[in-house]
């Protein structure tokens, strides 16, 4: 995951410095930085990043007019990074075509993990494996392995299992839970979400009636607590 | 003298007119009521016949006037005369000798009423003949008035009438009076109330107040100016310190992530990260409250479902790494039921954010908060409960009364902004709903939010 390239650009030379820096100390490699529009549309076309990090407010272009120039010719994620606090600046970005919206200031940690989230999403990686006490989860195959035999994860269990792993330790709501597996019409479909969960708990839990890995959140939704992840 | 002040005037004067016309017509008809009514009496009052024809007197079938009888008519320059049964003339004082001396029935029928050759006269009946007084010709005017019996009661009825009329005629000039002044003063009354409303005002400049309208529209303007003024200044501010507040934040993040320094540096950027992310919150809640309070800020209303709204904000207050200290619980009323409501889920979002970061704030010793979901056919009710220490109860009275929110603010350290509670007023006020505050029993701060569902 962090042999990404990731571009960021911004007319700031300090800030542009400061979040190179944070994508460095989190392990990335190869982090580059452009200080205009200009540069970033030329660097894009020459070096092809994984992942832009673009700043709104810049002299000449800005973001908005960049990343139109860059999706004629580019399918690049696209994380833009904005010191207005407008709500009509984050509909002219989605509707431009950015993957997410972060509003300065922010925490390197809430960067970081919208990075990582982006590229987990957009650059799924080939070997998956999510560990647990009593059973590991290949998330290429669909399948658990436990106790030396394989068990298939049925298609709606694996999008959950997906979901919750994305958002491994933090709590995932119902809603978002149902969503994930019936679409935007979700609402009425919580029993048979818990019918899944309980389904998936037998799967890679010792105790299903005594869940460690996936724990209920009560009222709210579920937490997906892993051992480990190998990808 | 201006325009206001001359239509005031006018005004003034109008009513002024309205009044006296009512008095003088009225005054009028009353007098000539009284005119006619005593009309028979009035050829007696202008000389006192009765007074008179006792200082008249009789003796051994004589008549004597006395002195005071000379006297009388003296002063009112009048004759008298007594005439007998057969319209001789039996007694006569200054009698003009042109005047016969003896009179038929005729002659008498004729002059009782009005004149014996010129002579205004009065007559007065005694028990031994008819006296006479005859005023001097010019002084008095005679006039004997008839009606018909049956012209009475309609010329009394027509009295009346006319005074209802008046009254009428009157109340209606009144009417209109009032309706003039309501016409021209109801756009003025309207855009002062748009003024109070914080909304701009445009009124014609025309006709009697155009002053008062042009004034009006130039206080509008100079309110709105002030106020975009206002706003684009905090959106000035705000976008300028978000940059440098992005670097104080993430290098204080990185020092105090970076296990080789020392424990004592960590900490101290601890504590920078830590005041940026308020001064961030602060930025923000700013922001908005500005953009909510001069109507800037895009309302994106649609339809959702509140659990989940409120499920996401919990579960990010849980993902933030909320204090042990604090125990966040969610529940709903009716589990199971479906409960959609329009509005900004945005803002909402905030709302309840706000309220839960109210109960940490205020109970910086830890406390137990439940957020629970409520409705009925109309009414979506959110409710966030703590067992903090809560408020007094003339901090809770202020609180239900809209009173500014950073007045009741305990002035602490640990006391916010002030904003929080502000912003969820306004975010409640966009979607028409209520707020109200209670306390919790044994302790704490419940705040209930009743939204409409549509």
């Amino acid at each position: 995951m962090n042999d990404r390239m990731i571009l960021v650009v911004d007319d700031e030379a300090e800030l542009l410095e400061m979040v190179k820096s944070i994508f460095e100390r989190a392990g990335f490699t190869q982090v580059l930085t452009a200080a205009s529009g200009e540069a970033a549309l030329k660097m894009c076309k020459e070096k092809q990043p994984d992942m832009v990090i673009l700043d709104v407010m810049m002299p000449r272009m800005d973001g908005f007019a960049t990343l139109r120039e860059l999706r004629k010719t580019s399918k690049v994620p696209v994380l833009m990074l904005t010191a207005r606090g407008e709500a009509e600046d984050k509909f002219a970005g989605f509707e431009n075509g950015a993957d997410d919206y972060l509003l300065k200031p922010f925490l390197p940690k809430e960067l970081l993990f919208r990075v990582q989230a982006i590229l987990k999403r957009v650059y799924p990686e080939k070997e998956r494996k999510v560990f647990f006490d009593v059973a590991n989860v290949d998330l290429e195959k669909a399948m658990v392995q436990r106790n030396g035999e394989s068990i298939s994860l049925t298609a709606k269990e694996f999008q959950l299992f997906e979901k919750l792993y994305e958002n491994a330790g933090r709590i995932v709501t119902t809603g978002s839970l149902c969503q994930a597996i019936c679409g935007d019409f979700w609402q009425g479909y919580e029993s048979t979400l818990a019918t899944h969960i309980r389904h998936l708990r037998e799967k890679i839990e010792e105790n299903p009636s005594k869940p460690v890995a996936l724990v209920t959140i009560k009222g709210i939704g579920y937490r997906l607590n892993i051992k480990g992840a190998q990808t | 003298m201006n325009a206001s002040e001359r239509f005031f005037r006018r005004y003034i004067f109008s009513t002024v007119g309205i009044v006296v016309l009512f008095l003088t017509v009225n005054v009028a008809l009353v007098a000539s009521y009284f005119v006619i009514a005593y009309f028979g009496n009035v050829a007696t009052s202008n000389f006192p016949i009765e007074d008179f024809s006792n200082h008249v007197i009789v003796a051994n079938g004589q008549f004597t006037g006395d002195a005071q009888a000379t006297e009388m008519l003296n002063k009112a320059d009048a004759w008298a005369m007594i005439l007998d049964e057969d319209g001789t003339v039996v007694w006569e004082e200054n009698l003009p000798e042109e005047l016969p001396r003896h009179y038929n029935a005729t002659d008498i029928a004729m002059f009782s009423r009005w004149y014996l050759d010129d002579y205004p006269v009065n007559i007065w009946k005694r028990q031994d003949g008819l006296l006479v007084i005859g005023l001097s010709p010019g002084n008095v005017v005679n006039y004997y008035l008839s009606f018909r019996a049956q012209y009475v009661w309609p010329l009394l009825f027509g009295l009346v009438a006319v005074f209802f009329i008046n009254i009428l005629l009157m109340v209606y000039l009144f009417i209109r009076n009032a309706h003039r002044v309501e016409k021209a003063m109801g756009p003025i009354l309207d855009g002062i109330r748009h003024l109070s409303a914080g909304k701009p005002v445009h009124l014609e400049e025309t006709g009697e107040l155009a002053e008062i309208n042009a004034g009006l529209n130039k206080a509008g303007d100079y309110l709105m100016k002030k106020d975009n003024t206002r706003a684009e200044w905090i959106r000035g501010i705000s976008h300028d310190i978000r940059t440098p507040l992005s670097m104080i934040l993430g290098y204080a993040s990185e020092i105090e992530d970076t296990v080789s320094l020392p424990e004592t540096t960590r900490k101290q950027a601890g504590i920078i990260r830590r005041h940026s992310e308020k001064l961030k919150n602060l930025v923000a809640d700013l922001n908005l409250t500005t953009k909510l309070e001069y109507s800037m800020q895009p309302i994106q209303k649609q339809r959702f479902d509140p659990v989940e709204l409120a499920r996401q904000v919990v579960s990010e207050v849980l993902n933030d790494e909320l204090s042990e200290l604090y125990e966040l619980e969610f529940s709903e009323d009716s589990p199971g039921k479906n409960i959609s409501i329009v509005g900004d889920q945005i803002l909402l979002s905030r709302m309840l954010n706000n309220l839960i970061r109210n109960c940490v704030v205020h109970n910086p010793n830890g406390c137990r908060i439940q957020i629970s979901i409520g409705s009925n056919a109309t009414i979506c009710t959110f409710t966030v409960t703590d067992n903090g220490h809560g408020v007094s109860e003339s901090q809770l009275n202020a609180l239900n009364s809209d009173e500014d929110i950073s007045s009741t603010q305990k002035q602490t350290e640990e006391a916010e902004h002030g904003l929080g509670l502000k912003i969820v007023r306004q975010i409640v006020k966009t979607h028409q709903g209520v707020v109200r505050f209670a306390e919790t029993i044994p302790h704490g701060l419940t705040v209930k939010i009743l939204l409409p569902m549509e």
